[in-house]
C-alpha cells in the first residue's frame, strides 16, 4: 500500500505500546469485575507496568537494537534512564494501591490502574520526545490522566477540590505552552527540534525566545518550580496518597528529564542566554519550597512543599548544562525515588487510621519502633545527612554546579539544605519525643512492608556503596542524536 | 489581509483569555478564557502555516491535534466542576476553599 509506510524507529516505542494496551484492556476488564475482585485488575497493571520495567533493562544491554532514533523520539540511554525511573515509581505506587484500601472501598480498581498506566505511558514518551508537537500531546496525556487520579474519590470533597484546582493550572499552563510552540513554528517554520539548531543563524530572534519562555512555564508547572507551583500543595493534600506519590516523583522526574533533551541538548538554554533565568528559577524554588514548609502541620502539605524544594535541587544540574550536571540530576532523581517512595509510605501507613496531621505521628516510636525509624532514615536521607543516599546525590549536584562557577547557586543550596533539616527533625520530633494518643499498634499490610523494605535498601545501600550508581549516572548522560547540526 | 493582522487578533485573543482565566470568579468562566488562549494559538499556528511555510502542514496539523486536546481536556474539566457541583452545589472559586496553604 503507498503512502502507508510504519515510521522509522516505532519498534523502539513497543514498550509504550505494550502499556497502553494493557491500560485499555484494563479500563474494559473493569466492567465485568466486581469490586471483590477489583485487586485482580490493580496486580495485573503491576504485573505489566513490572514486565515493561524488565524489557528495558534489554534495551540497556543491546543498545544496537533497542536504541536509536525515530521520526519524533529518540531512545538513548537518557530516555531509558527516565523511563526506568517512571516504571519503577509506576511498579510501586501500584503495589501502594492494592494495600490502600479495603477492596470493598475500592472505586473501579482497574479504571484507576488503566489511568496510572496511561500517564505512565505519557511520561515515557514524554522523555523521549524530539519533537514540539510529540511533547505538547505526551504532557497531555500525563496531566489529564493525573487531574482524573487527583479527583478519583469523587465523593471526598478535598480530593474534588485539589482536582479541579490542579486542573485549572494545568490547562492554564498548557495553553501557555501551545502559544509557545506556535512562536517557535512561526520563528522557524519547524516542530522538529533536531532540525531547530541551523535555522537559528547568528542570534536566535525574539520571538523564538518569546516561545522558549513559555515552553519553561509549560514544564515547570509539571516539576512545580516556583512561581508555578501553586496547585503542588492542594492537588497533593486532597489526591489519594498512592497517587500523591506518584505525583511527587514520576511527573517531576519526567519533566526533568524532557527540559535536559530540550534546553541542554537540542537547543542549549546557554546558547539563548537563559542560563541566569534557570539559577534564579531553581534557587527561588528550594528558598520558597523549603520556607513555607517550615509552618506546615499536614504532613501531606508539608511533603508538598519538601518535593517542591527538592526539585530546585534538581533544577541545578539542568542549569550547568554539561555532562557533570546531568549526572548529578539523574543520580538525584535515582535517589529522589527511594526517599520519597519511602516517605509517603510511611505517612500512608500511618495516616490511613489516623489522619495526615502530625500530630498523627505523636510517639509512633512506641507503637511501630521499625516504622519510626526508617521514617527517620528517609527524613535524614531528604535533608542530605550521611551516611544516607541523598547526601550523596546533593553532593554531586552541588559539586558540578561549583565546579561550572556557579558558587552562589551552590552556597544558597546548602543553606536551604540547613533550613529543610529543621521542618524534616520536626517529624522525627514528634515520632520520637512526644507521647501517643494510642499505644495501638500501626499495622502495615504486607506490600507496604515490601516497598519500605526495597525504600530503605536503596537509601542505604546507594548511601554507603554509591560507586556503581555513580557510574551508572555517568552512562545514562548521553542522548541521540550525538551531535546536533550547529548553526 | 496580511500575517500582521492575524498575529495581532490571536494576540488581542490571548490577552483577553488570560485575562478572563486570571480575574473570573465562576469557574465555568475561567475555562472560557484559557479555551480563548488555546484558540488564540491555533489562529498563530494556522496563520503562520500559510504565511510562512506554505509548502508545508505542520503548523495545520498542531491546530487539529492541539483542538482534539483541549476538547478531551475540557471534558475532563467539565466533570470536575460536576462532581463539585453535586457535593458543594457551588461553581464559584472562592467558595472552593477547604485546602489552605
Amino acid at each position: 500500500m503507498q503512502g502507508l509506510s510504519i515510521p522509522q524507529g516505532l519498534n523502539l516505542l513497543i514498550p509504550e505500546f505494550g502499556l497502553s494496551v494493557m491500560a485499555l484492556a484494563l479500563m474494559v476488564l473493569d466492567l465485568f469485575f466486581d469490586a471483590k475482585r477489583g485487586k485482580a485488575l490493580m496486580a495485573l497493571g503491576f504485573v505489566a507496568a513490572g514486565v515493561a520495567l524488565g524489557s528495558l533493562g534489554l534495551a540497556y544491554n543491546a543498545p544496537e537494537a533497542y536504541q536509536g532514533l525515530g521520526a519524533l523520539w529518540a531512545v538513548d540511554p537518557m530516555a531509558l534512564f527516565f523511563k526506568a525511573i517512571i516504571l519503577g515509581t509506576t511498579v510501586f505506587v501500584l503495589m501502594l494501591s492494592i494495600d490502600y484500601k479495603p477492596a470493598s472501598e475500592l472505586r473501579h480498581p482497574g479504571s484507576f490502574t488503566a489511568l496510572v498506566l496511561l500517564s505512565a505511558v505519557g511520561m515515557m514518551l514524554l522523555v523521549s520526545a524530539t519533537d514540539l508537537l510529540m511533547i505538547f500531546l505526551s504532557l497531555e496525556l500525563v496531566s489529564i490522566s493525573s487531574f482524573i487520579l487527583v479527583g478519583y474519590e469523587r465523593r471526598d470533597l478535598k480530593s474534588s477540590e485539589g482536582a479541579i484546582k490542579y486542573f485549572l493550572f494545568g490547562a492554564f499552563s498548557s495553553a501557555i505552552f501551545v502559544y509557545g510552540i506556535s512562536f517557535i513554528y512561526g520563528a522557524l517554520g519547524t516542530t522538529h527540534l533536531i532540525d531547530i539548531r541551523p535555522l537559528l543563524g547568528e542570534g536566535p530572534a525574539l520571538m523564538f525566545l518569546v516561545g522558549c519562555l513559555f515552553l519553561v512555564v509549560g514544564f515547570g508547572f509539571k516539576v512545580s518550580l516556583v512561581p508555578f507551583h501553586f496547585w503542588v500543595p492542594d492537588a497533593y493534600e486532597g489526591a489519594p496518597i498512592p497517587v500523591t506519590t506518584y505525583l511527587s516523583i514520576a511527573p517531576k522526574a519526567a519533566a526533568l528529564g524532557v527540559m535536559a533533551r530540550v534546553f541542554n541538548h537540542l537547543i542549549p538554554h546557554t546558547q539563548l542566554d537563559m542560563q541566569t533565568l534557570f539559577a534564579v528559577l531553581a534557587v527561588a524554588t528550594m528558598t520558597v519550597g523549603n520556607l513555607t514548609a517550615i509552618f506546615q502541620t499536614n504532613v501531606k502539605r508539608l511533603l508538598a512543599y519538601s518535593s517542591i524544594a527538592q526539585a530546585g535541587y534538581m533544577l541545578i544540574g539542568f542549569v550547568t548544562a554539561n555532562q557533570l550536571g546531568r549526572e548529578g540530576l539523574l543520580l538525584y532523581a535515582f535517589v529522589y525515588v527511594f526517599m520519597n517512595l519511602g516517605v509517603f509510605t510511611v505517612a500512608m501507613a500511618v495516616g490511613n487510621e489516623d489522619g495526615y496531621e502530625l500530630e498523627a505521628f505523636d510517639g509512633l516510636c512506641r507503637r511501630n519502633l521499625g516504622l519510626s525509624l526508617l521514617m527517620a532514615s528517609f527524613l535524614l536521607s531528604l535533608a542530605g545527612i550521611p551516611p544516607f543516599a541523598g547526601f550523596i546525590g546533593k553532593f554531586s549536584l552541588f559539586a558540578a554546579a561549583v565546579k561550572d562557577g556557579f558558587w552562589w547557586l551552590a552556597v544558597a543550596a546548602v543553606l536551604n539544605s540547613v533550613v529543610s533539616v529543621y521542618y524534616y527533625m520536626k517529624i522525627a520530633y514528634h515520632m520520637f519525643f512526644r507521647n501517643p494518643r494510642t499505644l495501638e499498634p500501626v499495622r502495615t499490610e504486607i506490600l507496604v512492608t515490601g516497598t519500605l523494605a526495597v525504600a530503605a535498601l536503596g537509601v542505604v545501600v546507594i548511601g554507603l556503596y554509591p560507586e556503581p550508581f555513580i557510574a551508572m549516572a555517568h552512562l545514562s548522560t548521553e542522548f541521540l542524536p550525538v551531535s546536533v547540526p550547529l548553526p | 489581509m496580511t500575517l500582521a493582522h492575524y498575529l495581532a487578533v490571536s494576540g488581542l485573543l490571548f490577552c483577553i483569555g488570560l485575562f478572563g482565566a486570571l480575574t473570573r470568579r465562576n469557574i465555568i468562566g475561567i475555562l472560557m478564557g484559557i479555551e480563548l488562549m488555546f484558540n488564540a494559538a491555533n489562529l498563530n499556528l494556522a496563520a503562520f502555516n500559510r504565511f510562512l511555510a506554505p509548502a508545508g502542514v505542520a503548523g495545520n496539523v498542531v491546530t487539529l491535534f492541539t483542538m482534539a486536546v483541549a476538547a478531551a481536556e475540557i471534558v475532563v474539566g467539565l466533570a470536575l466542576i460536576m462532581a463539585i457541583y453535586r457535593n458543594m452545589n457551588t461553581v464559584y472559586a472562592e467558595d472552593i476553599n477547604l485546602l489552605k496553604g
